[in-house]
């Protein structure tokens, strides 16, 4: 377990070497995330109304809750993306093939290579949080970190399941995964980023209670915004992490199939 | 380790066929059925040199990725270190260098040294040895200043010998090399191949499978040569006893004789 860790470590510390030789995106990021946050301030304040209010859990701004919305969005586009990104790097550079016959399995190369991303992702959020407390008045005091802790490591484990079945059908097929995009396209809809689940149609709210996305939010934005204790959010936890338990040894088995067909085929560089 | 650094006996490889348009998108699920190897058996000795010698497409590449670990065989097996390639690939992987023959394979952004330290660390090597072994391979390569610049700044020569350099790191029983002076110039690859003998081979006692099509390089390295053509074996054995069984002069009239090829032909470019 320590090695796997120490394994994990080295692709974190590769990635940041190679962020490191790249000053500028980091700068670029953080105004971004300026920009990002002032967007959702002036937006929130243009469609605000007491109806609005009233769709939203008690005490929450439209503003507080679109972006809340927004970044965590984000990590699940970084969960998505990252996995298969990762592979699609390493098999158009040619690293694929000389971390193949290194003492570390693909699977620790995958996870390994998605841990920078994945630390990134959690960075920008807390810029374009702080940008939101600091200038827009983000109730960010009233956060229960704890809370938020668990509900990151929840998500992280149920979306990186989802990352690692997109990375299989790279392997299989070699281009941009459809699955990935339609899960995308169908969270932002009924995931509940920028309105509430419950104003969807009822077959739509059917939907969205099959999709972790929707837990996800429904917990981060209880822990950020109104301070819910790990007890007041243990419904949502509970269901990510049933997420996290099928789809994660799934998603792996499926991987490990789809390595061993393209260890069959000759096709494992392939583009 | 047992008695052969490898031992593969009666072992296939066949690809499935390439589709195009929507039949493309099935070839992933696609029946193997275009051989590649074609039951070959053959035994490389603890401290043995042995060189594939064979046109495009002869199955010199396929065969050495199956013994990395990178394919899995149709039928037979490949034991490289007493392990089977594809029953316990971590254990083979253990006592294996690959050095592909490709200048690709780093970090564009990070340093020659970055580099290896890395993949060193990844097959569980400590700092403290890599901070004495990589300068001390490094000097042997002529690699010193490469250790701290960036690797997209230098030539594909360089990369070339860096890559084997990472083949070598971890002191590997067995090292595999498909074609591995392609990229270097004419100085480089007799300095390679003096390094491979002097102290690959004698010194370190390392088992060597190599592809090549270059002649002298194989007449230098090789304790014996295994002939293969469209994946077969059609001849394994020393080259004097080659030239001897073909009652050929040369080692590249022997290899046109027992193959029908032309020695020219090993010199076109790779078809696939």
């Amino acid at each position: 377990m320590i090695r796997v860790l120490r394994d994990f470590l080295l692709f974190f510390q590769r990635d940041l070497r190679i962020a490191s030789t790249y000053r500028g995106p980091f700068v670029l990021e953080l105004v971004e995330a300026l920009f990002g946050a002032a967007m959702f301030y002036y937006v929130a304040r243009f469609v605000d109304s007491p109806q609005l209010r009233e769709a939203l859990p008690q005490g929450t701004t439209y503003f507080a809750y679109s972006l809340v919305g927004f970044v965590f969005f984000d990590y699940l586009h970084a969960a998505l993306d990252s996995f298969d990104r990762t592979l699609e790097e390493a098999r158009d550079t040619g690293t694929l093939e000389p971390l193949l016959v290194t003492q570390v399995s693909l699977p620790v190369i995958l996870v390994g290579s998605a841990t920078y991303p994945f630390a990134v992702t959690t960075l920008r959020i807390a810029v374009y949080l702080g940008w939101g407390s600091a200038l827009f008045g983000f109730p960010l005091r009233s956060a229960n970190w704890l809370s938020v802790l668990v509900v990151l490591v929840a998500t992280l484990l149920s979306f990186s399941g989802l990352g690692i079945f997109s990375s299989a059908y790279l392997l299989l097929f070699k281009r941009g995964n459809p699955s990935k995009w339609f899960f995308l396209g169908i969270s932002s809809v009924v995931g509940g980023m920028l309105f509430p689940v419950s104003i969807l149609p009822p077959w739509l709210q059917v939907v969205a209670h099959l999709n972790p996305v929707t837990y996800a939010l429904e917990a981060m934005r209880a822990a950020l915004l109104q301070g819910a204790s790990l007890s007041a959010i243990a419904k949502p936890l509970l269901i990510l992490f049933v997420f996290a338990l099928g789809l994660l040894p799934t998603s792996i088995l499926t991987f490990s199939w789809a390595l061993q067909r393209t260890k069959i085929t000759g096709t494992l560089s392939h583009r | 380790m047992s008695e052969f650094a490898i031992t593969i006996d009666s072992l296939e490889k066949s690809f499935p066929r390439a589709h195009s348009g929507w039949r493309a998108f099935l070839q992933p699920f696609a029946s193997p059925s275009l051989p590649a190897l074609r039951g070959i058996s053959l035994q490389v000795r603890p401290g043995e040199a042995l060189a594939l010698l064979g046109t495009n497409g002869a199955g010199k590449s396929t065969l050495l990725r199956i013994l990395a670990t990178l394919l899995l065989p149709t039928r037979g097996t490949a034991v490289v270190a007493g392990f089977d390639s594809a029953r316990e690939p971590a254990a083979v992987r253990r006592h294996l260098g690959y050095h592909a023959g490709s200048d690709l394979g780093f970090y564009a952004r990070l340093t020659g040294g970055e580099n290896l330290r890395f993949f060193g660390r990844l097959n569980h090597l400590s700092d403290s040895f890599l901070r004495t072994r990589i300068p001390a391979l490094a000097e042997q390569f002529e690699l010193g200043s490469a250790l701290d610049r960036q690797v997209r700044t230098l030539s594909s020569g360089t990369i070339q010998r860096l890559s084997l350099l990472r083949a070598l790191l971890h002191r590997p029983k067995v090292l595999l090399l498909d074609e591995p002076t392609r990229s270097l110039d004419a100085l480089a690859a007799a300095d390679f191949r003096r390094f491979l003998k002097e102290e690959v081979l004698e010194q370190e006692g390392t088992s060597l499978l190599f592809a090549s099509h270059t002649l002298s390089e194989i007449e230098l390295l090789a304790n014996r040569v295994a002939i293969l053509k469209e994946g077969n074996l059609v001849a394994l054995d020393t080259p004097a006893a080659l030239r001897s069984r073909s009652r050929a002069s040369s080692l590249e009239e022997a290899f046109s004789r027992l193959t029908g090829h032309s020695a020219r032909s090993l010199e076109e470019p790779a078809a696939s």
